[in-house]
C-alpha cells in the first residue's frame, strides 16, 4: 500500500482501490495523487482502478480532472465504490491454495463451546468445530471442515465455497442433511443409532461415511 | 421478594396453559400467594381453565398502560384466597405490551407475592418476548412428538440468549403404552436433544379435559394421574427433589399368565 496524507492506494482481493480524504480540497489531493503516482513503481501501468471517496461526489470537471491524473500515470478509472462495497467485500470467490490442497490441515478454525439449537446459524470462513450438539434445525456452514464433539443431528455443510477435500465429523453423525462442496445427501431414512464417531468426505464423487479412528473401516456409500 | 416463573413451549397446544393453572393452583394449595398472568393477548383461555371468565373487570393491559391499579385488575380464585389471576386483554393484540412494562409489572408483583406464573403465548414473536421480560426462571413444556421438541429446542435457545439460564423441561402428555410399544418418543429420546433438567411428567389424562371445560384444575383432583404429576411439579419448584412419578403400565392378566408359563 502506498499513501499520502489525504490519497490512498490500496490493492484489495477486488482489485486496486484509491482512497480520497472526503474533506480535503479537490487540488490538494490532485497534487497528492500525481505525486503518489510519480514515486510509486510502474508495475501499475495499464492497471484500472476503483476510488472510494465516503459520502463526497465529485462534480464532472472534478471527475474529468481525476480521469486524466491517472491516465498521465497510466491507469484507468473503472468507477466508484459505495461505502458498502468498502466495508463488507464480497465473499471470495474459491481459489485453489496450496496450503489448503494439502489436506487442509490448516486456516482459521472457530470454536463454538455450547450446543446449538433449533434456528442457530455459524457461517464461518475456516473450519468450525463444536463442542457440543447440533440440534435438528441448526446449521453450520463452513468453507473448511465440520467437527462436531457431540451429537450432529441438524444441517451441516463443509467446503461450502467448492472444496471437495473438505469433511464433516461427528461423535454421532446423524445429520438432517449433509452438505459438502457441491454434493447433497441426506441420512438414511432407517434410524441408526450408536455407530460412534464418522467421518463424511468425498470420494470418487461419492459421500461417503465411515467410522472415524483406528477400530476397523466401515465405508459407507450414501 | 417472589419469583417470577414464565411457563413457555414455542408450539402451541402443547399444555402451556392448563401447566400454569396447575402450577399455580398447586403453589396455592401449599399455602404461597401466587398470582397467575396470562399474557396471550387476544387469546386468552386462562381465565377459562380456572372458570374466572365471568370475574373480569380490567385486564393486563389495562393495568400497564395505567387505566387502572394493579390491585382492581386481580381476580381472587374461587377455591384459594391466596391465589389470583391478572387476566390478558381479548379485544388488543400483543402490541399492546412491550417488555418493558412486563419488566416493571414483574417487579410490582414480586413485591406482592410468593411466586408470579406467567402463560406465555405460542410463537416467538412479541408475545413471547413480553412474557420472558420480567421472568427469573423459566419452564418449558413439549409434548412427545417431533415438531414439539424442536420447538422447545428453539425456545430454550431463545431463552438462554434472554440471559434466563436453565430452563426446567416438563414433557406433557406422555402415553406410556404407546412408549412401550415403540410408537411414540420416549423421556430419553426427547432429552438427548433439549438436554435440560427434566422436572417433570404428565401422562395424558382423559380428566384433564374435563377438568379444563369445569375450571376446575386436576392438581385438585385426588384421582387423577395428571393430578397427582402437577402435585410432584408443584413440589419440585418449590426446591424439594423427590423422584419423578412413576408411570409404567398396569401389568395385564395376559402377560402376567405368560410370564408365569415363562413365555412373556
Amino acid at each position: 500500500m502506498t499513501r499520502t496524507e489525504h490519497v490512498a492506494l490500496k490493492g484489495t482481493r477486488d482489485g486496486l482501490v484509491l482512497y480520497l480524504d472526503p474533506v480535503a480540497n479537490f487540488e490538494l489531493l490532485m497534487n497528492e495523487l500525481d505525486n503518489l503516482m510519480k514515486n510509486s513503481d510502474q508495475f501499475l501501468q495499464g492497471a484500472t482502478v476503483r476510488c472510494y471517496a465516503g459520502k463526497r461526489e465529485f462534480s464532472e470537471d472534478e471527475h474529468a480532472g481525476l480521469t486524466t491524473v491517472l491516465k498521465q500515470n497510466g491507469l484507468e478509472l473503472a468507477g466508484w465504490m459505495t461505502s458498502e462495497e468498502v466495508y463488507l467485500p464480497k465473499a471470495r470467490s474459491y481459489v485453489p491454495d496450496a496450503r489448503w490442497e494439502e489436506g487442509m490441515s490448516e486456516g482459521h478454525c472457530l470454536f463454538m463451546e455450547r450446543t446449538l439449537r433449533s434456528g442457530k446459524s455459524v457461517q464461518y470462513e475456516g473450519h468450525v468445530v463444536v463442542l457440543g450438539d447440533v440440534n435438528p434445525g441448526a446449521e453450520i456452514i463452513a468453507t473448511g471442515n465440520i467437527v462436531v464433539l457431540g451429537s450432529l443431528r441438524g444441517v451441516a455443510h463443509a467446503g461450502a465455497t467448492g472444496d471437495r477435500k473438505a469433511s464433516v465429523s461427528a461423535y454421532h453423525l446423524a445429520p438432517t442433511q449433509l452438505r459438502i462442496a457441491d454434493l447433497v445427501t441426506r441420512a438414511p431414512d432407517d434410524g441408526t443409532d450408536g455407530r460412534g464417531p464418522e467421518i463424511a468426505r468425498i470420494k470418487d464423487d461419492q459421500l461417503m461415511v465411515e467410522a472415524a479412528g483406528m477400530s476397523g473401516w466401515r465405508g459407507k456409500a450414501r | 421478594m417472589g419469583e417470577v416463573i414464565v411457563v413457555t413451549s414455542g408450539k402451541g397446544g402443547v399444555g402451556k396453559t392448563t401447566t400454569s393453572a396447575n402450577i399455580g393452583t398447586g403453589l396455592a394449595s401449599n399455602g404461597h400467594k401466587v398470582v397467575l398472568v396470562d399474557t396471550d393477548i387476544g387469546l386468552r383461555n386462562l381465565d377459562v381453565v380456572l372458570g374466572l371468565e365471568n370475574r373480569i373487570v380490567y385486564d393486563l393491559v389495562d393495568v400497564t398502560s395505567g387505566n387502572c391499579r394493579l390491585k382492581q385488575a386481580l381476580i381472587k380464585d374461587k377455591r384459594f384466597p391466596n391465589l389470583f389471576l391478572l387476566p390478558a386483554a381479548q379485544t388488543k393484540d400483543k402490541t399492546a405490551v412491550n417488555p418493558e412494562q412486563m419488566k416493571a409489572l414483574a417487579e410490582e408483583l414480586k413485591t406482592e407475592f410468593d411466586y408470579a406464573i406467567i402463560d406465555c403465548p405460542a410463537g416467538i414473536e412479541q408475545g413471547f418476548r413480553n412474557a420472558i421480560a420480567g421472568a427469573d426462571r423459566a419452564v418449558v413444556v413439549c409434548t412427545p412428538e417431533v415438531s414439539a421438541v424442536r420447538d422447545a429446542d428453539r425456545i430454550i435457545g431463545l431463552l438462554e440468549a434472554a440471559e434466563l439460564r436453565n430452563p426446567k423441561l416438563i414433557i406433557n402428555r406422555l402415553r406410556p403404552d404407546m412408549v412401550k410399544r415403540g410408537d411414540m418418543m420416549d423421556i430419553s429420546d426427547i432429552l438427548d436433544i433439549l438436554a435440560i433438567e427434566l422436572i417433570g411428567v404428565v401422562p395424558e389424562d382423559e380428566s384433564i379435559v374435563v377438568s379444563t371445560n369445569r375450571g376446575e384444575p386436576a392438581v385438585m383432583d385426588m384421582g387423577s394421574k395428571a393430578g397427582e404429576a402437577y402435585r410432584r411439579i408443584t413440589k419440585r419448584i418449590e426446591g424439594e427433589d423427590i423422584p419423578l412419578m412413576n408411570l409404567d403400565v398396569p401389568v395385564g392378566i395376559m402377560d402376567r399368565l405368560k410370564r408365569l408359563i415363562g413365555i412373556g
